[in-house]
């Protein structure tokens, strides 16, 4: 298995230009690393010429302290059994990715969605402006710099009744006369 | 030929015909479908940034929640993914009773097929028996998961609990039952010549397009592929198991019905094996405290076979005590858009609700 | 395939066979469904045995868990008197709180058919509003399936046979992973601070460790405890009692976490760098301090940090007090205490060694010239057996013996020690006294399982070869000629079950005489305060009962500006005790001389 993989690798890496690989054989599993212009010339290879004709995936992922987003396309082959995890970088304050949808019609709706949930932008992309979310003016809901909790508490109210629920170490710390310091709050539960 | 003039008709998001809350937006010209466009936006409940804000462990009871018929597959992905991620060996047992609940999560799921099948073409009792008896798998469940519907049960680290008492017996009563009712199905809906007519060249496929359409499942076994991830990409003790994996050549509802029938045998089958050779042992892997569990920057992907095709769940760590992302990909995630698009064309309207419960639409699966 | 096809019409007609069958899933009239047996309904909990740590609502990701007080439940040491209240309204039911659930408490129910227009009743108290669900538990929880790790993390040792051949480290330390692994397995309660007499924040510092920022661990730690090292090694840590995994499985090893943390910081300039404590500017007043013991570094500390000028006036020529020299090095080395009262004088307290207060300084000087005085005298005087033969050669005091160890003298027990007494200090005088070489026996009054010394303590004396005596009360020390120790005369004991429903009281047998050669008795039977130091004219002012000075919740005597800690203050006597009346003293000093600054 081992070998099938690295010949996988090798015969990309002699195509195109590959910035880094992983190989994981126990999982039949090989990520490869392109910068993003190579993506669409990699995807098309991968599919016509080396049998990954199965997309069974496409993600994105948040890094924000990276400033990036990592596009990932998780490519099947049925023969060989193998798969392959196409990854690149986008820059998170930019995040344009070319359309791809004339190499796998399905990521017209993954593209659809990650415009809609990332913001990220796939010029060329043919759909209806809306996806999932009606109406939304807030900022992509998946990045990770929009906080869930607080959206809900600003634009939803509690029922009331629970305000006498207490926290234990609180509880405990007060009865027990003990200032716990600013700093070590964080390690608190 | 002149042109009839072309009205938009909305099926959904609340029609009886369909299998949850979406729509399709019809062009028609008379009964004639000329276009159409799948609308979602009804259920989305962010359950992938919900995750995001919960442990390793949290997390797992949100998983069931993305498909209701059939919560399990979605569970062990993220199972499965989570023990790739931090290298976790599960016990013999556990995988034996991951399968079982799997294959009792398509067993039930294939009646809920046979419910919704019959339902769209006007045979009501088809629904009536299959949801009746599709019961006796939900106690099953009841009696080893503890709950009926939401399982909650496949976690990291193998299973919540072992078998209760007398379960093996219960298991293969129902199991021999639902081996009998079969028949019963066989006659109603199978040999049933209006069934028959309705479904036969209708809903069809292009086997030369499907694997570039992401098409999994029945509906790419339908199309004379065999494509089964229990054998090509084999997960828990599916390669110590023995089964078939039909297909049919007629690329229409028909086939995949035909392709559904034998599954639902099958599953009767993988799970007579697995009472029969479960070992003994122990059903779980202790997992760290919840509330300090982090696992190294990584990611895995796993993928399960559920009815609709393949699920798969993408889960990626940053080195936290919580996911930086997961990510699911439900068959319906190009069954119900990209693909039930292009094969709407040229359809008639009656015929719609069966082609969508035939390429098995979920849309919790599009919008989770 | 023909228009009419008789098959095809004639199969599906076959159902109607089901005609006048009755349906086999709803009955009519209804029947309730009764849940199976591992259903997941509603809770139920054993409100008896619920401690409110709260872990429950910890897990809930539906924040469907709120801890509450409730009615008919108190909170002390080891329950925070909270219960939990679940919410139905957001309930999923996935039973993780049981999972988690440390004492086991908690459990799902077959019940499920609430019905109700007022969506108050989805609150629900279980266990109070549902007590006889008790007998209708469904999914528990059992040691086995819980989430919890019961078991802790060994702690590495020297073996018995190595530890005898000298006074090296006995207990190792964890290593980094180790501890890590121990951390992961707190919930992070903090039932355990309110045992803790410092109340130190130990949920922080744990999760600070189990995190890998070790350095933020250490500045917790210092945040109210100046001697970490000390405790982390040698304390009581009444905090693993009351530990909530302790409930069913073995406590968080906070003590040696405590250990592992202070351990990372291996010299007094590494702990100033890493505390990197605010030192505030002078503000131009005295504290004397009386005894370089734990509640006296503690109290100089703190004064310090807040600017106080602190001196502290030390009859011994090294600080530590009891923990310098009652503990054995085997225990606690030199290094540990030396580090930290570097550190402790490198912010600024002075130490006057060898100076002991009523002989080379008065106490009315010390009162005088001080703006507030703090005593930390503890107890220097060891009760005797008051039994026949105690002045002979080799009979002695456990505690004078440890102190002369501990100083490096020289000090002849024979080949065979008999050590009276079941506390720390007799454990210790018998391992010390096996280090020397000799056999050592224990003579105690009551049963093994009553000694109040550490079972930690108890074990390895045992590794080590000394042999306990219970139930043995002794009579009479024996002599030869030359008015040397030869043997210990003792009776047997019968354990009695006293009326008023105390701890069973030892009852000599008579008759039941035994005689046991031995070169050397020591007593550890106990220790008691000696205050001749104290001037009369102060004395008379200063209120002492049983014992010990009687001081208010500021720690403050009678005499005014004099402030009294430790030993000779509290009746727990251990370090952390008096490292506790140590910092409350410093507040409350901080706040009688400088008003303003509150």
């Amino acid at each position: 298995m081992e070998t099938l993989l690295e010949k996988i690798k090798d015969r990309v890496n002699a195509n195109f230009d590959l910035k880094d690989y992983k190989i994981y054989t126990d999982l039949k599993r090989v990520d490869l690393f392109f910068n993003k212009e190579h993506i669409p010339s990699v995807l098309l290879y991968l599919k016509e010429q080396m049998g990954f004709r199965h997309l069974m995936h496409m993600s994105v992922v948040d890094w924000i302290e990276e400033g990036e987003f990592e596009i990932i396309f998780f490519l099947w082959a049925p023969k060989e059994k193998v798969k392959i995890f196409v990854k690149t970088r986008i820059d998170r304050d930019n995040p344009v990715m070319e359309n791809m949808d004339n190499i796998w019609p399905q990521l017209n709706t993954y593209e659809r969605e990650f415009k809609e949930m990332y913001g990220i932008e796939f010029p060329g992309l043919v759909a209806p402006e809306e996806f999932i979310l009606e109406s939304w003016s807030g900022p992509p809901p998946m990045r990770r710099d929009f906080e869930t909790d607080k959206y809900a508490k600003d634009n939803f109210a509690t029922r009331p009744g629970r305000e006498d629920a207490q926290d234990v170490r609180e509880t405990i710390a007060k009865r027990s006369g003990e200032d716990i310091p600013d700093f070590a709050k964080k390690y608190s539960r | 030929m002149k042109r009839e003039k072309a009205t938009t008709l909305y099926i959904g998001p609340q029609h009886p015909g369909i299998t949850g809350n979406m729509m399709v937006r019809l062009k028609v010209e008379g009964d004639t479908i000329v276009g159409a466009r799948t609308e979602v936006g009804y259920l989305h409940r962010a359950f992938e940034k919900l995750v995001e804000r919960r442990n390793w462990v949290q997390s797992f009871t949100m998983m069931c929640r993305f498909c209701v018929p059939e919560p399990d597959p979605v569970e062990e992905s993220y199972a499965r993914a989570v023990e790739m991620l931090d290298n976790i060996e599960i016990p013999e047992r556990a995988k034996w009773i991951r399968v079982l609940v799997l294959e009792l999560a398509r067993i039930s799921s294939l009646l809920l097929w046979h419910a919704g099948q019959g339902h769209s073409l006007g045979l009501y009792t088809m629904g009536q028996w299959s949801v009746g008896d599709r019961n006796y798998i939900l106690d099953l469940f009841e009696d080893l998961t503890g709950a009926r519907i939401y399982h909650m049960f496949i976690w990291p680290g193998g299973v919540r609990r072992d078998f209760p008492k007398g379960f093996e017996d219960k298991v293969l009563k129902t199991m021999d039952y639902l081996e009998k009712r079969l028949e019963d199905y066989d006659n109603l809906l199978f040999e049933n010549s209006i069934f028959q007519k309705r479904t036969q060249g209708v809903g069809y496929v292009n086997p030369e397009k499907v694997i570039e359409h992401g098409v999994v499942g029945p509906v790419l076994r339908g199309s004379g592929i065999k494509s089964d991830i229990r054998i090509d990409d084999p997960y828990e003790v599916y390669d110590k198991l023995k089964f078939e994996v039909p297909t049919q050549t007629g690329s229409d509802i028909w086939a995949r019905a035909l392709v559904r029938r034998v599954e639902i045998r099958q599953s009767i089958r993988i799970i007579r094996q697995v009472i029969e050779k479960i070992p003994k042992g122990d059903v779980y892997t202790k997992v760290p405290n919840p509330q300090k569990w982090k696992i190294a920057r990584g990611d895995a992907f796993a993928r399960t076979e559920s009815v609709r095709g393949e699920v798969g769940m993408y889960v990626a760590s940053d080195g936290g005590a919580k996911p930086r992302r997961v990510h699911f990909r439900g068959a319906a995630y190009v069954h119900a858009v990209t693909l039930l698009e292009e094969v709407l064309i040229g359809q008639n309207i009656a015929d719609v609700s069966a082609i969508m419960n035939s390429l098995g639409t979920c849309p919790p699966e599009i919008e989770r | 395939m023909s228009f009419f096809d008789l098959r095809g019409t004639l199969k599906p007609l076959t159902s109607l066979k089901q005609f006048g069958k009755n349906p086999h899933t709803i009955r009519y009239p209804e029947v309730p469904v009764e849940a199976s047996d591992r259903y997941r309904g509603f809770h139920f909990n054993e409100i008896e045995e619920c401690i409110g740590c709260g872990n429950c609502a910890t897990i809930c990701m539906n924040e469907s868990i709120d801890m509450i007080p409730v009615e008919g439940v108190e909170g002390d040491k080891g329950d925070s008197g909270l219960r939990p209240r679940i919410d139905y309204g957001r309930c999923c039911y996935c039973g993780l709180c049981v999972d988690v659930c440390p004492t086991g408490s908690l459990s799902l129910t077959k019940d499920y058919i609430h019905v109700s227009e007022d969506p108050d009743t989805f609150l629900f108290l279980p266990g109070i509003e549902n007590p006889d669900a008790n007998n209708r538990k469904t999914y528990i929880s059992t040691k086995e399936t819980s989430l919890n790790d019961w078991a802790r993390i060994p702690m590495p040792e020297l073996e018995g046979k190595e530890r005898v051949k000298s006074f090296a480290e006995v207990v190792l330390g964890y290593n980094e992973e180790q501890a890590r692994q121990e951390a992961e397995r707190c919930i992070s309660c903090g039932i355990c601070t309110e045992v803790c007499p410092d109340h130190m924040h130990i949920p922080e510092y744990i999760n600070a460790i189990a995190s890998g920022n070790d350095e933020d661990a250490v500045r917790i730690i210092y945040d109210n405890n100046p001697l970490p090292e000390l405790c982390g090694k040698v304390c009581t840590r009444r905090c693993e009692d009351v530990c909530a995994i302790a409930t069913r499985g073995e406590p968080v090893a906070i003590r040696w976490l405590k250990r592992y943390a202070t351990e990372t910081a291996d010299a007094s300039d590494v702990i100033k760098d890493i505390v990197n404590p605010e030192i505030r500017e002078r503000n131009g007043k005295k504290v004397g301090i009386i005894g370089a013991g734990p509640s006296g570094l503690t109290a100089a500390y703190y004064l310090a940090l807040r600017g106080f000028d602190v001196t502290i006036y030390e009859a011994n020529e090294k600080a530590g007090g009891m923990t310098m020299y009652g503990i054995p090095k085997y225990r606690l080395p030199l290094d540990s205490i030396q580090k930290q009262v570097d550190y402790i004088v490198s912010i600024g307290v002075k130490i006057h060694f060898n100076t002991k207060v009523g002989k080379d300084i008065s106490f009315k000087e010390i009162y005088e010239n001080n703006d507030a005085v703090f005593m930390g005298v503890g107890f220097p005087k060891a009760w005797t057996l008051g039994i026949d033969g105690e002045d002979a050669k080799g009979s002695m005091q456990a505690v004078n013996f440890l102190h002369m160890i501990n100083s490096g003298e020289d000090v002849e027990v024979g080949n065979k020690v008999a050590v009276v007494g079941g506390g720390n200090v007799a454990i210790d005088a018998a391992r010390v006294s096996r280090r020397l070489g000799a056999e050592v026996t224990i003579l105690y009054r009551r049963r093994v399982q009553d000694m109040p010394a550490d079972w930690e303590e108890i074990e390895g004396a045992e590794d080590e070869g000394v042999h306990i005596e219970p139930q043995a009360i002794p009579i009479k020390i024996h002599t030869d000629d030359k008015g040397n120790v030869k043997a210990i005369e003792y009776l047997k004991a019968e354990m009695v079950q006293s009326k008023d429903g105390g701890r069973p009281k030892p009852v000599a047998i008579e008759g039941s005489n035994t005689i046991m050669e031995v070169s050397a008795v020591m007593a550890a039977i106990g220790q008691q305060g000696d205050y001749d130091f104290i001037d009369k004219e102060y004395a008379e002012k200063i209120k002492i009962e049983r014992g010990r000075f009687v001081v208010d919740k500021n720690q403050q005597t009678t005499l005014p500006r004099l402030f009294a800690g430790g030993d000779a203050a509290n009746r727990t006597a251990d370090a952390i005790s008096a490292i506790a009346d140590g910092l409350r003293a410093c507040k409350a000093i901080d706040a009688m001389l400088m008003p303003s600054n509150k």
